[in-house]
C-alpha cells in the first residue's frame, strides 16, 4: 500500500511539472511493481502514468485552452493519491477511474483516433506485461483489453525478436511433421 | 486414416481466420483427417462473446469460426477439467519468485487448455500465445527472460517445476506458423502456381504481424532450409 501511495504522488508530481521523461520512467517502474505485487490499483496506476506521459508529450494539450482540464486531472489524481491507504482498494480504483474520466473529457474536443488515450494506455500496458513474460490471459484480465488486440499490437513490435528460445525452427517443423505422422 | 486431434487456443484461431487462412483448417480436416478441438471457453471467447456483444472488430472472425464449427471441421469438447486447471495454475503461478513474491504467469483459461488436453489425451496444442507455450517447451527460458526484464534474480521453485513438468509431459505446442508451413509442405499453396514459396512467405509474415510468436529469423531460416 505504501508503495502505491508513494508512486501515485510521484506521478502527480511529474505530471504537475509536465516532465514527460520522469513519467515514462515512473511508468516502467510501476509496471514492474504491478507485475511483482499483482494488485489492480498498481496496474491502473501504470495505465494512468502512461496516459499522462502521452498528454505531456503532445504540444496541443499544453495550450492555454486545455489548462483548466489539466488542472482537473491534477485534482482528481491528488484525491486518488490521498485516498490510498485510507479507503479499500475498490474505492481507490474508483478514484483512479475518475482521473480517467477527466482524461477522456480532454479528448472530446479534438478526438483523432478510434482508440482513445485510456484505451491506448491499457493496450500499451497489456502489451508490455506480455513482453515481460506474463501470459496473454493475465495481461488481458488485468488491463481489460481483448487478447487479440494485444496480439495485434505485439505483432507490430520486436518483442518476439528479443526472446531466446530453446527450439529452433527445424526442430519445430519436425515436431509439426510428427503430428501428421511424418518425419 | 487415423484421426489426429489438436487442441486449439482462441488466439491462434482468431489469427488464422482474421488473416483469411481458415481454408487451411478445412484442408487439414478434409485431406489429412485432422480434428480441431476447442474447449467451450475458446468457443465463448472467439465466437459467442464477439457475436453477443457486437464487437465490431472481431465479428467477422467470430462468424468464420462459427462456420468452421457448423461445418463440423472444429468440434467443441465438453470435458470438464477445472479442478485439474486449478492445480496447473497453482504450480505455474508459484514457479518463479521475485523479491520473495510469486509471479502470476498464467490465467485460468490458459491452464484450462492444458488440463483439457491432458484429460482428452491430446498431445498437440495449437497455440500462438508465448508464455503458456514456453511453459510446455522450456520453463527455464521464462526464468532467463524474467531476469532480463526485471533486472533481478528470479528464484525457481524446483518442486513446482517438477510437478508442472509431470502434468505437461508429452505435450507438444505448435504455432499457427508451423501449421502454415505444414500446409505448404502438403501442397496447400499449389494454387498459387509458381508462387508457392512467395505465398508461404507472405502468409508467415501475415501471421507474425497478427501476433503469432515467430521471429523473422525463423521465417528466413525455414525459407533458406527449403531452397
Amino acid at each position: 500500500m505504501e508503495i502505491l501511495k508513494q508512486l501515485t504522488f510521484s506521478v502527480l508530481g511529474a505530471f504537475k511539472s509536465r516532465k514527460q521523461r520522469n513519467l515514462r520512467k515512473l511508468n516502467d517502474r510501476i509496471l514492474r511493481e504491478a507485475t511483482i505485487n499483482f494488485t489492480k490499483p498498481l496496474f491502473r496506476l501504470a495505465v494512468l502514468s502512461y496516459i499522462l506521459a502521452k498528454i505531456v508529450q503532445k504540444p496541443r494539450f499544453l495550450k492555454p485552452e486545455y489548462a483548466e482540464q489539466l488542472k482537473n486531472i491534477e485534482n482528481a489524481l491528488k484525491t486518488a493519491a490521498e485516498s490510498v491507504g485510507r479507503v479499500p482498494d475498490s474505492e481507490v480504483l474508483k478514484n483512479f477511474k475518475k482521473v480517467e474520466t477527466t482524461i477522456t473529457s480532454l479528448e472530446k474536443k479534438d478526438r483523432r483516433y478510434l482508440i482513445g488515450l485510456v484505451g491506448k494506455g491499457e493496450l500499451k500496458t497489456a502489451a508490455t506485461m506480455y513482453a515481460q513474460g506474463i501470459s496473454l490471459g493475465v495481461a488481458a484480465e488485468m488491463t481489460g483489453m481483448e487478447k487479440q488486440e494485444i496480439m495485434d499490437y505485439a505483432g507490430d513490435t520486436m518483442m518476439f525478436e528479443r526472446l531466446k528460445e530453446e527450439l529452433n525452427i527445424k526442430e519445430r517443423v519436425k515436431t509439426a511433421r510428427g503430428f501428421l505422422g511424418g518425419a | 486414416m487415423i484421426t489426429k486431434d489438436i487442441l486449439c487456443d482462441a488466439g491462434s484461431f482468431i489469427s488464422l481466420t482474421s488473416t483469411c487462412m481458415e481454408q487451411l483448417i478445412y484442408f487439414f480436416a478434409e485431406k489429412h483427417n485432422v480434428r480441431f478441438v476447442i474447449p467451450p471457453s475458446v468457443e465463448q471467447e472467439a465466437v459467442s462473446r464477439p457475436i453477443n456483444r457486437g464487437m465490431k472488430k472481431y465479428l467477422f472472425s467470430a462468424l468464420r469460426i462459427k462456420d468452421l464449427i457448423n461445418d463440423g471441421v472444429v468440434s467443441i469438447s465438453d470435458v470438464k477439467a477445472s479442478e485439474e486447471a486449478k492445480q496447473i495454475m497453482q504450480y505455474a503461478n508459484n514457479l518463479f519468485f521475485v523479491r520473495g513474491k510469486p509471479i502470476q504467469l498464467v490465467h485460468m483459461g490458459e491452464a484450462e487448455m492444458l488440463s483439457v488436453a491432458k484429460k482428452l489425451g491430446i498431445e498437440y496444442i495449437l497455440i500462438d500465445e508465448r508464455t503458456t507455450r514456453m511453459l510446455i517447451e522450456s520453463p527455464f527460458s521464462i526464468k532467463k527472460h524474467l531476469e532480463k526484464e526485471f533486472h533481478t534474480n528470479v528464484m525457481l521453485n524446483k518442486k513446482n517445476l517438477q510437478a508442472l513438468s509431470k502434468e505437461l509431459n508429452g505435450m507438444h505446442a505448435l504455432r499457427s506458423s508451423e501449421l502454415i508451413i505444414l500446409a505448404y509442405e502438403k501442397g496447400f499453396f499449389k494454387r498459387f502456381q509458381g508462387f508457392e514459396k512467395e505465398a508461404l512467405k507472405a502468409a508467415l509474415y501475415k501471421i507474425k504481424y497478427s501476433g503469432c510468436s515467430i521471429r523473422f529469423n525463423e521465417i528466413d531460416e525455414y525459407l533458406r532450409w527449403r531452397k
